[in-house]
C-alpha cells in the first residue's frame, strides 16, 4: 500500500460515523439503481418469453370463456380455469382459408391439490398437433408424453419421478419446464390420453365438464397458425363468423395489452431511479462540501509538511472512490438478495410475466453497478478535492484560532 | 463489554421478528378450509427456534461468563433455522404460495443475518478475551 492510499484508509477508519454514513448513501443508490434494473429487465423478459410461449395467431375459446375466467390472467398468473366446446371446432378451423395449423387443448382445474393447498391447471395438448407447447417440453424432455405421465411448470415443485395425485390419480412427473416467467409455469401438461382419463375421474366426482350428455369429446382452445401471405385480421373475422358460440382472441392484443403495462411499470421504476440519483447526488455534493469545511486544517497541516496539492486532491478522490466501492458492492449484495429471493413475490405483486435475467447479465450489471457508485462518488467529491488542494495553509490554519 | 453487548441486542431484534412473524406477516399458507399442510408444521418449527434464539441472545446480554458459549449456540441454531424450511421441514409445492415465496426466503435472510451477528459477536468476544490474556 502506498503512503496516499494508507493515509486514505487510516483517514476513513479514523472517522467510522462519517465513513459509514457515505457508504450507506452510496448503498441506497447502487440498491435502486441495481433493484431497479433487474425488476425492469425481468419484466422485458418475461414479455418476450411470453411471446415466444403463445406462438400461436389466434386462440379459439368457448365465448363463455371470458366470463367465466380472464383468459388473459390464465396465462399471466396462473389462474385456474376451465370451459370447454366441441372438439370438431379443430376440424371446422383447418377449413378456414389462411388457417395453416390448429391446435387443441383441455384445460382442467383440479381439486385442492394432495401437494398445496391450491388448485392447479392440467392442460392436456394433442402432440401430433401442438406447435406452442410442444417445442417448450422438448427443451426438457426427449421423448414424449405417455399415458398418466406429466410435464410440471418449473413452479410447481415435485421431482422428476415423482408421483402426483390428480383427482385420485397417479401421474407420474417425468419432466420438469424451463421458466417462463409467466402463469404457464404453475401447470401441469399431460397428452390427451392422460386428459381423458382425468376428466372421467372429475366426472366421477361430480365436476363435470360435458356440453351436451351423450358427447364427451371435447376441447378448451384451439392455437391457430396463420399461414403466411394472410391477414391475421382476415382470417380471425372468418374463423368468428365461421364458428358458432366461439370467440377468437387474437394473441398480439393480449400481448399488446400486458407491454403497455409493462412500459408503465418499466417508466415509475426509471422515473425513480434517476429521481434518487439525482438527489442522492446532490447529499452527497454537499456533505463532501461540508466534509472540506471540517477538513481543510487538516489539509493545511499536511501542505504544510510538504503534501503537493496534486497528492491532497488525490487522497480525497481515493477516499470517496473507496466510499463508493463499499457501497456499491453492499448496494447490489442487498438488491439482489431482495430482488432474487422475493422474485415470486414480486411478480404476484406485479401481476405481469416477470422473467429473471441470465446469471451473466446480472453479473454484468452487478459490476456495472460498482463501478457507477465509485464514478458518481468520485464525481461528487472532486469540486471538494480541487478546492482542498487551493487551500491556503496559512489562512486555514489562523481560522482555526 | 459495549462491543460484546451489541450484536446479542442485535440478535434479540432479529428473534423477535422471526417469532412474531412466524404467525403474523411471516406466516405459513393460510388454508381456506381450516386444514393445515407441512408448511404449517414448518412454521410452528420457525417460531419455537425464534424463542430460542431469543433466549440466546438475552443469555449474551445478561451472562459474562458464558458469552462466547452463548454466541457460538447462536451460530447452530441460526443454521437449523436456515435448514428447516423446505429442507428439513417440506413446505408446499408451489413456488407462488405465501410459504415458499415470502415465508421460506425471509426466514431463511433473518436466520442468516441472526448467524452472522453471532459470529461477530464470538469474533470479537474470543479477540477480547485472547487480547486480555
Amino acid at each position: 500500500m502506498t503512503g496516499m492510499t494508507s493515509l486514505s484508509v487510516k483517514n476513513l477508519k479514523r472517522k467510522p460515523g462519517r465513513t459509514i454514513a457515505l457508504v450507506l448513501l452510496t448503498a441506497f443508490l447502487a440498491l435502486a439503481v441495481f433493484g431497479g434494473s433487474v425488476v425492469v429487465l425481468s419484466l422485458r423478459n418475461g414479455l418476450q418469453s411470453l411471446e415466444a410461449r403463445l406462438g400461436a395467431d389466434i386462440i379459439l375459446v368457448p365465448s363463455e370463456a371470458q366470463s367465466k375466467v380472464s383468459f388473459q390472467n390464465m396465462f399471466l398468473q396462473g389462474t385456474t380455469g376451465a370451459f370447454y366446446m366441441d372438439a370438431s371446432v379443430t376440424e371446422k378451423a383447418l377449413e378456414v382459408p389462411g388457417v395453416e395449423k390448429a391446435a387443441p387443448q383441455v384445460f382442467l382445474a383440479s381439486l385442492k391439490a394432495d401437494c398445496c393447498s391450491i388448485k392447479i391447471q392440467v392442460i392436456g395438448i394433442d402432440p401430433e398437433k401442438d406447435f406452442t407447447v410442444q417445442p417448450w417440453i422438448a427443451r426438457s424432455l426427449t421423448g414424449e408424453l405417455g399415458e398418466m405421465e406429466v410435464a410440471v411448470g418449473c413452479k410447481v415443485e415435485a421431482d422428476i419421478g415423482e408421483i402426483i395425485r390428480i383427482y385420485e390419480q397417479r401421474c407420474k412427473v417425468i419432466a420438469r419446464l424451463e421458466p417462463t416467467g409467466t402463469g404457464l409455469d404453475t401447470a401441469v401438461y399431460c397428452n390427451m390420453d392422460t386428459m381423458n382419463k382425468l376428466l372421467a375421474a372429475a366426472e366421477a366426482k361430480g365436476i363435470s365438464h360435458k356440453i351436451t350428455s351423450d358427447d364427451d369429446s371435447v376441447v378448451s382452445a384451439v392455437y391457430i397458425k396463420v399461414k403466411d401471405g394472410y391477414d391475421i385480421d382476415t382470417v380471425n373475422t372468418a374463423l368468428t363468423g365461421k364458428l358458432r358460440k366461439v370467440t377468437a382472441v387474437r394473441t398480439r392484443s393480449m400481448i399488446t395489452g400486458v407491454s403497455d403495462s409493462l412500459a408503465g411499470v418499466s417508466r415509475t421504476v426509471s422515473t425513480m431511479i434517476v429521481v434518487i440519483w439525482v438527489l442522492a447526488f446532490i447529499i452527497l455534493l454537499l456533505s463532501y462540501v461540508m466534509i472540506i469545511r471540517e477538513r481543510s486544517r487538516e489539509f493545511a497541516v499536511l501542505r504544510v509538511l510538504g503534501a503537493s496539492r496534486k497528492m491532497l486532491g488525490r487522497m480525497a478522490l481515493l477516499e470517496s472512490a473507496a466510499c463508493g466501492l463499499m457501497g456499491g458492492i453492499l448496494g447490489v449484495i442487498v438488491a439482489a438478495v431482495g430482488v432474487f429471493a422475493f422474485a415470486s413475490l414480486i411478480e404476484s405483486s406485479l401481476g405481469l410475466p416477470y422473467l429473471m435475467p441470465a446469471f451473466s447479465t446480472v453479473l454484468l450489471l452487478a459490476i456495472g453497478t460498482i463501478l457507477l457508485s465509485i464514478a458518481v462518488s468520485a464525481a461528487a467529491s472532486a469540486l471538494s478535492a480541487w478546492r482542498l488542494s487551493r487551500v491556503n495553509p496559512g489562512t486555514a490554519l489562523r481560522e482555526g484560532n | 463489554m459495549k462491543k460484546q453487548i451489541i450484536p446479542g441486542c442485535v440478535m434479540l431484534v432479529l428473534a423477535l421478528v422471526i417469532s412474531i412473524g412466524s404467525f403474523t406477516f411471516l406466516s405459513p399458507c393460510v388454508h381456506e378450509d381450516g386444514s393445515v399442510g407441512a408448511c404449517w408444521w414448518a412454521g410452528r418449527a420457525l417460531l419455537g427456534l425464534g424463542c430460542l434464539l431469543g433466549i440466546l441472545a438475552v443469555l449474551t446480554i445478561v451472562s459474562g461468563r458464558a458469552r462466547f458459549g452463548t454466541y457460538l449456540s447462536s451460530i447452530a441454531v441460526c443454521v437449523l433455522g436456515i435448514l428447516t424450511p423446505g429442507t428439513l421441514i417440506s413446505l408446499c409445492r408451489m413456488s407462488s404460495m405465501h410459504c415458499r415465496a415470502v415465508m421460506q426466503p425471509a426466514m431463511i435472510i433473518l436466520f442468516a443475518a441472526g448467524g452472522l451477528t453471532a459470529a461477530i459477536g464470538a469474533w470479537v468476544g474470543s479477540k477480547d478475551k485472547w487480547g486480555k490474556q
